[in-house]
C-alpha cells in the first residue's frame, strides 16, 4: 500500500493540477502535490530501510537499489518544483504550453520514472521507460519555436527507436529465460531472474545478446556516445527546470535499468562481458563528450555534453565493479544530479535576463549579476570533480578502483578528459563571467524560489564533499547489496 | 495430427512469404496512403499468425493479443493516419531519398542480411527459420524506412514497422510475452503516435511544410 501512495498521487496529482486554469492557483497546487510526493517517496525509503524489500501484488516492489533512486528523484524534484514556480511567471497561455499544462506534465513525467525505479517485472520497467519518453516529449517542446519542436520530434524518435532496441533485449532474455526452465509468467520478474541467472549461464549467446540490446535501447536515453544525439537539443531547447529534470532524474532512471541488467547477466555469464561493454560505451561517451565541451557555444548545450561525460564516468564505475567503482558510480548519480540541477538553474537565470543563452554574447557577468555567478562558478568547481565538492570523492573512488585493478589506460584517459573537462569549463566561464559587462540585465536581484533551491543544492555539494553523511552511505551500501 | 493442424502449419510458414511482399511493396509506394494500407494488411497477416499459434499451442491469451492487434493495428491506426493526412493538408507523396529501383534492391539485401543473421540462432532456439527472418526483416525495413523517407509521417510509419518486427520476434521465439505486458507495450505505441500526432501539427504550423529532413537548426 505504501508503495502505490507516491504512484497515485503523481498521478492524480497531474489531474488535480489540470483543472486549475489560474496560473496561480495551479502552481500552488503543484507545490502541495510535489509535497505529498516527496513525503510519500521519503515513507517509502525508509520502510525499506527498515524492513527490507517491500513488495506489492506481482509487478511492483521496492529494494535498496530502487529506494536509492527514489531519494534522487526526490530531492531534485523537490527542488525543480520550487525552482519552476519561479521560473514560469511570465509564461501565458497556450495549448500544451500553459503552466497547469506544465505541472501536470511534469507529474506524469514523475509518476513514469517512480514506475521505473518501482518494477519488479522488466517488462512494465520498459512500458514504464517508453512512458517517460512520452511524457517528457511535450515538455521538450514547450516553448513551440523552431528549435523547441524540432529538439522535441528528435527526442521522440530517437528515444522511442532506441528503447525499441530494448524491447527486443528484453524479450531475448525472456526467451532465455524460457528456455531455462523458468515458468514464462515469472519469467520477466527480476528476483526470480537473479536466482535463475546461473541456469541461463548455460547458454550464454542468448543472455549476451539481450544485453547488447538491452545497453544501446537504454544507453540511448543515458545519452551513450553515439546514440546520444537527442540529447544536447532537447536539454538545450526545453525549460530550464525540464532541462535540470531531464539530466539530474531522468538519465540516472536509464542507468538505473541498465544496473538490474549487468546485475542478472553478471550473474548468468560473469561480469566480464557486460563489464567490459560498460566500460567501452563509458570511455566513448566521456572521451567524444569531453572534447564537444571545448567547442560548445551554448550554455545548456555545453551542461548538455557534461551530463554526457557525466554518465560515462558512472559507466566506467559500473564497468569496473568493485566495491569501490559501485560505490562511485551510485555515488556519483547523485553527486552529479546535485551539481547539474544546481547549474542548470543558474544558466535558466541566465536566459530570463538576457534573453539568449549564447556564451560569446554575454560578459562581465560576474559585475551585473553576482548571485548567479556565484551559483555558476560553485556548480562548474563541483562538476569539473574539485575538492572540496561531492564530485570529487565519488570521482575519486571510481579512480582507485581502478588503480586497484591495475586499469592504467583507463585511469590516463580518465584524468586527461578530465583536465580537458577543466579547462574547457574554466575558459568558457572566465569568458561569461569576467571582462566588462556588455549589456545590463534588467533585473540582477534572485528571488526567494531561486536563491533557495540554489542555496539547498550549493549546500549539499558542500555537505557531501566534506563527509558523506552516514545514513546516505549506510543507503548506498544497501543499494550495493541489492546488485551482488 | 488433424487436418486443420498441418494447415495451420503451413499458413505459419508461407505467411512470412506474404510478409516479405509487403516489405518489397512498402519501399517502393509513392503516396502515404498506399503505404499504410500495405502496413494495414501487413499488421493482418500478423494477426493471422497470432490466432493461428494460439490455435495449435491451445493458449487463450493468445486470442486477446489477435483481437487487440486487428483492432489496433489493422483498423484504427490507419485510419488515424488517413484522418491525419487528410487533416494536415500536405502533399501525398513519400518523399523518398531512394529511387524505387534502389529501394527493391536495398530491401531485398536487407531480407537476405536477415536469413543470415539468424541462421546461427535459428537452430538453438528451435523457431522455424523463415519467421525470425521475417522479423528481423521487418525491424531492418522500418528502420530503412525512417533514414530513407523525409516526410513525418512515414517516419512515423517506419517505426510501426520496425515495431511490428519486434512483435512478431516474440510470437515467434516465445509465443508472445505476458498478456499484461503486451498491453502495456500496445498503450504505450498509441499515446506515442498520438504525440507524434501533435508534433506533426506542429511542425506543420512552425515550418510550413512536413519535411524532417529540412528541420537542421539544431547543430553540434
Amino acid at each position: 500500500m505504501i508503495l502505490l501512495m507516491p504512484l497515485l498521487i503523481a498521478l492524480l496529482g497531474a489531474f488535480v493540477v489540470l483543472g486549475f486554469r489560474n496560473p496561480r492557483v495551479a502552481t500552488r497546487a503543484a507545490l502541495l502535490t510535489g509535497g505529498l510526493e516527496i513525503a510519500s517517496l521519503v515513507v517509502v525509503v525508509w520502510q525499506v530501510h527498515e524492513r527490507g524489500a517491500l513488495q506489492v501484488g506481482r509487478y511492483l516492489r521496492a529494494d535498496g537499489l530502487s529506494s536509492f533512486f527514489l531519494i534522487n528523484i526526490a530531492f531534485i524534484s523537490g527542488l525543480v518544483l520550487v525552482y519552476a514556480s519561479g521560473y514560469l511567471r511570465h509564461t501565458g497561455e497556450g495549448r500544451f504550453s500553459s503552466p497547469r499544462w506544465f505541472y501536470a506534465l511534469v507529474f506524469w513525467f514523475l509518476f513514469t520514472m517512480i514506475s521505473v525505479c518501482l518494477s519488479a517485472n522488466l517488462g512494465l520497467l520498459w512500458i514504464m521507460m517508453e512512458g517517460t519518453t512520452l511524457a517528457s516529449a511535450l515538455l521538450v517542446g514547450f516553448y513551440n519555436t523552431e528549435g523547441a519542436v524540432e529538439a522535441g520530434w528528435k527526442y521522440l524518435m530517437v528515444c522511442t527507436v532506441g528503447i525499441a532496441f530494448a524491447l527486443f533485449g528484453t524479450i531475448v532474455l525472456y526467451l532465455a529465460a524460457v528456455k531455462a526452465g523458468m515458468n514464462p509468467a515469472a519469467a520477466l520478474d527480476w528476483v526470480s531472474l537473479m536466482d535463475a541467472a546461473p541456469r541461463m549461464g548455460l547458454d550464454p549467446h542468448l543472455v549476451k545478446l539481450a544485453f547488447v540490446f538491452v545497453i544501446v535501447g537504454y544507453g540511448t536515453k543515458i545519452g551513450f556516445v553515439p546514440m546520444h544525439s537527442w540529447l544536447p537539443d532537447a536539454h538545450a531547447e526545453a525549460p530550464t527546470p525540464i532541462s535540470a529534470l531531464l539530466s539530474a532524474v531522468l538519465l540516472n532512471c536509464a542507468m538505473y535499468a541498465v544496473m538490474r541488467y549487468d546485475a542478472i547477466v553478471s550473474h548468468a555469464t560473469g561480469s566480464a562481458f557486460p563489464h567490459t561493454l560498460l566500460l567501452i560505451f563509458g570511455v566513448i561517451s566521456m572521451v567524444v563528450a569531453g572534447l564537444l565541451i571545448l567547442v560548445q557555444r551554448n550554455l545548456k548545450r555545453l551542461m548538455a555534453y557534461s551530463s554526457v561525460e557525466h554518465m560515462g564516468i558512472i559507466a566506467i564505475g559500473l564497468g569496473l565493479g568493485g566495491p569501490l567503482g559501485l560505490f562511485g558510480a551510485l555515488l556519483h548519480t547523485f553527486n552529479h544530479s546535485v551539481a547539474k540541477s544546481l547549474l542548470f538553474f543558474s544558466a535558466g537565470n541566465v536566459r530570463h535576463n538576457f534573453g539568449t543563452l549564447r556564451m560569446d554574447s554575454i560578459s562581465g557577468m560576474s559585475r551585473t549579476m553576482p548571485q548567479t555567478s556565484a551559483a555558476l562558478v560553485v556548480g562548474g568547481l563541483a562538476i569539473v570533480g574539485l575538492p572540496p565538492f561531492s564530485l570529487f570523492i565519488s570521482e575519486f573512488a571510481i579512480l582507485s578502483e581502478a588503480f586497484t585493478q591495475a586499469r592504467y589506460f583507463v585511469v590516463t584517459l580518465f584524468l586527461v578528459i578530465l583536465s580537458v573537462v577543466f579547462g574547457g569549463f574554466a575558459y568558457h566561464f572566465l569568458r561569461l563571467l569576467g571582462g566588462e559587462p556588455n549589456s545590463v540585465p534588467p533585473s540582477s536581484k534572485l528571488i526567494p524560489s531561486e536563491y533557495s533551491v540554489m542555496g539547498i543544492a550549493a549546500l549539499c555539494l558542500i555537505c557531501f564533499g566534506a563527509r558523506v553523511p552516514h545514513l546516505f552511505s549506510v543507503l548506498v551500501q544497501e543499494a550495493m547489496a541489492v546488485l551482488r | 495430427m488433424g487436418l486443420v493442424e498441418i494447415a495451420t502449419g503451413k499458413v505459419l510458414s508461407s505467411f512470412s512469404v506474404f510478409l516479405f511482399l509487403t516489405i518489397l511493396l512498402m519501399v517502393v509506394a509513392r503516396r502515404i496512403s498506399t503505404s499504410v494500407l500495405l502496413f494495414s494488411v501487413q499488421s493482418a497477416i500478423i494477426a493471422a499468425e497470432v490466432f493461428a499459434t494460439g490455435f495449435r499451442e491451445r493458449l487463450a491469451e493468445a486470442y486477446v493479443v489477435g483481437a487487440l492487434v486487428l483492432v489496433i493495428k489493422v483498423v484504427f491506426i490507419p485510419r488515424a493516419f488517413f484522418r491525419l493526412v487528410d487533416r494536415l493538408k500536405t502533399p501525398r507523396d513519400v518523399k523518398a531519398s531512394t529511387t524505387p529501383t534502389q529501394s527493391v534492391f536495398i530491401a531485398a539485401a536487407l531480407i537476405y542480411l536477415s536469413y543470415a543473421a539468424v541462421h546461427s540462432y535459428g537452430q538453438s532456439v528451435h523457431v522455424p527459420e523463415d519467421a525470425l527472418a521475417a522479423s528481423v526483416a521487418l525491424i531492418l525495413t522500418g528502420a530503412f524506412l525512417m533514414v530513407s523517407r523525409n516526410k513525418a509521417l512515414m517516419q512515423m510509419l517506419g517505426l510501426l514497422v520496425l515495431e511490428n518486427g519486434i512483435f512478431l520476434a516474440a510470437l515467434t521465439t516465445t509465443f508472445g510475452m505476458p498478456l499484461v505486458i503486451e498491453i502495456g507495450v500496445f498503450f504505450d505505441v498509441l499515446m506515442g503516435l498520438l504525440l507524434m500526432g501533435i508534433f506533426t501539427f506542429r511542425i506543420r504550423d512552425t515550418f510550413d511544410h512536413l519535411d524532417v529532413s529540412k528541420l537542421r537548426r539544431l547543430r553540434g
